[in-house]
């Protein structure tokens, strides 16, 4: 037993922590928060030049090949800001997807491209009745001469505004497996609207005949579907460090604002109900922590993780929402000046709250691996 | 990051040296009913029995230093230690020994070296039991204000007061005891801890009516008493850590008790819970209802979240690391977890939960017992509210300043 970080993983976080002090602290968080477009230009090649974009993907695709949990400790401390763009989207997420369901031509055509940060893809998985189980995923294509026609509409795609690159799973002339399909983001037919509102970064992206080469079909027909589960058993835990980095943040917003502010004459933080709201956020911290560290060294080690990664996500998507409500409770209104940087969190958390499956969704699969059904 | 309690070809030797060596000398007749209040005095003498080989050994108190009768053991084999008593449904030490438990760590941190050797070596062998008295009708959460007087007298100290929610069934050989010194003097620096012998003249010890032992320290807690001293003569030698120091020694003894160490024992009643509503009974299992199996979920993560607190607090301990809320924060969790499994119980598997009816009550009355132990699990070692109270100071909440945990070696 050995919870610490090895000496790769310390640089990891050293490194992360000094481009989230400096290349993205606050003000430049507010500016991204407002103008979600200039991600791109204002942190991604910084992110490509640090070599984040290679560190989930194996050496022979141009990547480093890191642990999961080494690329977790990374995404924890970018979720302290909340850093957004599509670094979990392309370089962990999709890359996963495309090294389980991929051939290995497509592998070395796509995977160097994403690990350079040259591309960006992002999964568009979600329709309008939203949901990550296989039925709740009906879009479909038809075989059109030697190409695809793909038309109809994918809801809450994170990350598609900063996408070159789509991975789009649909049932191929009424199939009921589903096939994936990598799809250019500005390909005639695509259209990406951000959806405005209380979340960050997420789209609306529309097909109308748009013509797909069957080059382009990832791996073989009708088998995305188990490559995308065991490639999201594998990335659902780094978002969930991304959450955990955001618990701590909140944490240590709350702790510092508890001392400082003063009201009857002392420091709000003497107060024992101002002192339950922080245990709570250190409670749901540390939960979102332990569930997502174990279920990491579970998906490193080649142990069975599923059970592990599903209370995962479902722990940490609720611990993150919650330890956002608690802070609130401790800094009233201040904590709703968009400034002060309190509501970067909180809308974060929403956010990815049903992202890869909402906690209801992951509780039920732990129900299976449970054998309770 | 290794959560491993897997073994390396060494650990999986021990492991397998443990198990032998537990089939080998484990007495036949050692476990008693759910219920811990029923232990008889034959079974209890059985479990000393298995006390003293376990100390043979230095297994009864795997992490103290060889030279007091502990095992050295490191972290690993520590857990390999306890995962095996579990298995077979004990606890380390397999009976009631918090003072030996507590008192022990405590003692090598403040004791002088005489002491260490007088008191360590009994208490890791096995040969003496050992419980601790800190509670008294008046003082609870406010430890400080105990009102049992130890005044010095010649050689001795002479004891005076009452003692409540103390030890287990069947007697102790000692009690490792905080009294006050100085009754004249200010708070927090008029307290002492003495070893007090137990067959001294003056002591009574009286059982007292609980709804259930709350027992941490897992099966053989057995009834709680109330201990009363009229004018007991203790040997001066016997106080550790210096006459009126008793508040700074009391904060390593509660480091310990409020969870610092970390326990290591699985929550068993949960996975064979999750196991008995699994099971079929005339065609129907209890998880074959959709609500049954979000709640039975909800109480497999509670009990896993409650158990990575305690690894990842035993890894802090045993590895030296700095250590602030942790302990209060498993503490905490346990104790809320608790009840919050308790509760969810009641509501998954209907009433039959509230008996140990051996044709109605399920595994054996344990679940009517967890449904007891739960709630009367929410006192000892400090309330919920206490819990919180150090949780914030160890933080640094409302102040710049962060109160240390108490030294634990």
């Amino acid at each position: 037993m050995d919870l610490s970080l090895d000496d790769t993983q310390q640089l990891i976080q050293e490194s992360a922590r000094d481009f989230v002090r400096n290349a993205c602290n606050r003000d430049v968080l507010l500016r991204l928060d407002r103008n979600p477009a200039e991600t791109m230009s204002l942190l991604w090649p910084k992110i490509a030049e640090l070599g984040w974009t290679g560190m989930a993907i194996p050496e022979q695709y141009g990547g480093t090949g890191n642990s999961m949990t080494d690329v977790a400790v990374l995404f924890e401390e970018l979720g302290t800001g909340p850093v957004p763009g599509p670094l979990f989207s392309s370089a962990v997420l999709a890359a996963h997807i495309l090294l389980q369901a991929a051939s290995s031509a497509q592998k070395q055509a796509w995977l160097p491209a994403i690990s350079s940060g040259e591309r960006v893809f992002t999964l568009a998985l979600t329709e309008a009745h939203y949901g990550w189980s296989p039925e709740q995923v009906r879009m479909a294509a038809r075989q059109d001469g030697s190409s695809l026609s793909v038309s109809g509409t994918k809801v809450m795609v994170h990350d598609a505004i900063h996408a070159t690159d789509l991975l789009v799973p649909v049932r191929i002339d009424g199939a009921s497996a589903h096939s994936l399909l990598r799809v250019g983001a500005r390909s005639k037919g695509v259209s990406i609207r951000a959806l405005d509102g209380f979340l960050s970064a997420v789209s609306e992206v529309a097909f109308d005949d748009v013509r797909v080469s069957k080059d382009d079909i990832v791996g073989e027909p009708g088998a995305a579907w188990d490559a995308m589960q065991r490639a999201l058993l594998r990335a659902v835990a780094v978002l969930c460090a991304y959450k955990v980095g955001g618990c701590r943040a909140v944490f240590g917003m709350s702790v510092e604002y508890s001392r400082e502010r003063s009201q009857f004459g002392q420091a709000i933080g003497r107060f024992q109900r101002v002192q339950d709201h922080v245990i709570q956020i250190v409670n749901h911290l540390d939960s979102a922590r332990w569930t997502t560290y174990e279920a990491l060294y579970k998906v490193d080690s080649g142990l069975d993780a599923a059970a592990s990664v599903h209370m995962a996500k479902s722990v940490a998507s609720e611990s993150y929402m919650r330890a956002c409500d608690f802070a609130h409770e401790v800094h009233a209104g201040i904590g709703v000046v968009r400034e002060y940087g309190l509501t970067l969190h909180t809308k974060m958390s929403r956010t990815l709250y049903h992202c890869l499956g909402s906690p209801k969704t992951h509780r039920r699969q732990l129900e299976r691996e449970l054998k309770l059904c | 990051m290794n959560f491993a309690i897997e073994d390396s070809p060494q650990q999986g030797a021990f492991r397998a040296d443990v198990r032998t060596w537990l089939e080998k000398n484990t007495p036949a007749g050692i476990a008693h009913s759910a219920d811990p209040c029923d232990m008889t005095l034959e079974q209890y003498r059985i479990r000393r029995s298995l006390g003293r080989r376990l100390g043979e050994m230095g297994w009864l108190y795997p992490t103290l230093p060889k030279q007091y009768g502990g095992g050295d053991l490191d972290a690993e084999k520590t857990v390999i230690l306890y995962d095996e008593m579990a298995r077979i449904g004990l606890s380390l030490p397999p009976y009631y020994d918090a003072g030996g438990r507590m008192g022990a760590p405590t003692i090598l941190v403040w004791g002088t070296e005489e002491q260490k050797n007088r008191f360590l070596p009994p208490i890791c062998r096995g040969e003496v039991r050992t419980w601790q008295l800190l509670t008294e009708p008046s003082a609870g959460s406010d430890l400080a204000g105990i009102k049992t007087t130890a005044i010095r007298d010649g050689d001795a100290y002479v004891v005076n007061g009452q003692k409540v929610f103390v030890g287990s069934s069947h007697g102790a050989d000692q009690s490792w005891t905080i009294v006050v010194t100085d009754p004249k003097g200010e708070r927090h620096k008029n307290l002492s801890w003495l070893m007090i012998p137990m067959d001294l003249p003056g002591i009574s010890v009286v059982p007292m009516d609980l709804l259930a032992t709350g027992g941490e320290g897992g099966s053989g807690s057995g009834v709680k008493n109330s201990v009363f001293f009229d004018n007991v003569r203790v040997p001066a030698q016997n106080l550790v850590g210096g006459e009126n120091n008793g508040w700074k020694v009391a904060t390593t003894h509660l480091e310990i008790e409020h969870g610092g160490m970390g326990r290591l024992a699985d929550r068993r009643v949960v996975y064979e819970f999750l196991e008995f509503c699994r099971e079929r009974h005339d065609g129907h299992a209890i998880a074959d209802d959709p609500d049954a199996r979000a709640e039975l979920v909800e109480m497999f993560i509670e009990a896993e979240i409650t158990r990575l607190f305690a690894l990842r607090n035993h890894w802090l301990s045993h590895t030296g690391q700095p250590r602030s809320y942790e302990g209060a924060q498993y503490s905490l969790r346990r104790k809320l977890s608790g009840l919050d499994i308790a509760s969810r119980m009641l509501r998954i598997a209907g009433p039959r939960v509230l008996s140990k009816d051996p044709r109605w009550g399920p595994l054996e009355g344990t679940v009517e017992y967890f449904q007891r132990d739960a709630i009367t699990a929410l006192h000892p070692g400090a309330t919920t509210d206490i819990q919180r109270v150090i949780m914030a100071r160890r933080i640094g909440v409302g102040r710049r300043e962060r109160e240390q945990a108490g030294t634990v070696r």
